[in-house]
């Protein structure tokens, strides 16, 4: 039942579509980075049927870090998870190639754990500067069922 | 402000578990918003100071180009420029698509790259200086389609930032306190029935004793 507040209805169907759009932008599936290298207009399709198009510059410069062996299993774009009301976040690496970009991009060495890498925002802040195009963010949506009432 | 408490049809259980259902989401819902609006706000300071960086650059460029130009005319002649020039106008290729940043669909513009390495002019007529004014035009464009792509992100972020810390204001400040208020609301009627009930019941009992 909608109360009587004042927009509340209004602010109901919002947050409705504010659950739609979080994760709308995802990518149906990830490419290697070799098929990347060889597209005219490098590209993968969205969940919500957009286009997201790669910086050929960015690939490039992936495809220096890493060995040509090795441009075949790095999956683009890299998710970035964001963890609902946490401060840290991860980037989800399933192979080995991704790590070592990653840790190429912070320079620092990473541990991946549970193939995940545990990064902050000013590290995060470095990923995006660098990697504008490969990096997408997924949003986690936590079910939690603890409510504080006052 | 005090908080509006949301009409119900009835107090009762039924009423609370819905209300506490819909606090229950409006918090989970209030999270990711939160997480959403500092990701946006992450990405609008660092385009931000892309722009900077890249209208600088620009600016740069063009007086560097400017200066190699005014060099180059006086060293071959306006005519002769002009004439040299006059064959090397080529069609300009931008490759356009969309990139999404947490949801944004923001436009993404890319410099087709010439096939050839020829410019239109005859390199032996020509001096260097007009091979380097040349150089710094193509980068003068490549940086005028950076700029191009990186104001309309900057517009296009602000824009959601806006609508979503509207959103975010609204679940703090409005739905999840008026909502909290409600279910407090419902369990003080509860304990007063309950209280209602137990005062009844003695009532009825020193009633039946006086029988």
């Amino acid at each position: 039942m909608a109360g009587d507040l004042p927009y509340e209805r209004l602010l109901q169907e919002s947050l409705k579509h504010e659950l739609k759009v979080v994760n709308a932008h995802l990518p149906t599936e990830q490419k290697p980075l070799s098929d990347l290298l060889r597209e005219e207009y490098p590209h993968v399709v969205c969940k919500d049927g957009t286009t997201h198009l790669f910086s050929r510059k960015e690939l490039r410069y992936l495809a220096g870090l890493i060995d040509a062996e090795e441009q075949g299993s790095l999956l683009l774009p890299l998710l970035i998870e964001v963890g609902a009301g946490s401060g840290e976040m991860a980037v989800l690496c399933p192979g080995e190639t991704a790590a070592k970009v990653i840790a190429s991009v912070l320079d620092m060495t990473v541990t991946p754990r549970q193939s995940k890498i545990t990064i902050y925002k000013p590290q995060l802040a470095v990923i995006r500067r660098v990697l504008r195009t490969t990096t997408q963010y997924i949003f986690h949506l936590k079910s939690s069922n603890q409510i504080s009432l006052p | 402000m005090p908080q509006q408490v949301i009409k119900v049809a009835r107090p009762t259980k039924i009423e609370l578990i819905k209300l506490r259902r819909r606090l229950a989401l409006a918090t989970r819902i209030q999270k990711i918003v939160k997480d959403r609006v500092s990701i946006l706000i992450l990405e609008f300071l660092q385009v931000a100071r892309q722009t900077v960086e890249a209208k600088r650059r620009l600016l740069d460029e063009f007086a560097e180009s400017y200066r190699t130009l005014s060099i180059t005319a006086g060293y071959h002649g306006y005519i002769a420029l002009e004439k040299e020039l006059a064959a090397s106008e080529r069609d300009l290729g931008i490759a356009a698509g969309l990139r999404n940043v947490g949801g944004v669909r923001i436009p993404a513009f890319e410099l087709k790259e010439a096939g050839s390495g020829v410019r239109g002019y005859s390199l032996v007529d020509t001096s260097s200086w007009l091979d380097r004014t040349a150089g710094l035009s193509q980068k003068c464009l490549e940086t005028i389609v950076e700029l191009a792509e990186l104001q309309r992100s900057l517009e296009l972020l602000g824009r959601e930032i806006n609508r979503t810390k509207r959103i975010l204001n609204a679940l703090e400040y409005l739905i999840i306190p008026a909502l909290a208020v409600t279910i407090k609301y419902l369990y003080m009627k509860f304990e007063e029935r309950d209280r209602e009930e137990k005062s009844r019941l003695k009532r009825v009992k020193v009633l039946l004793e006086r029988k």
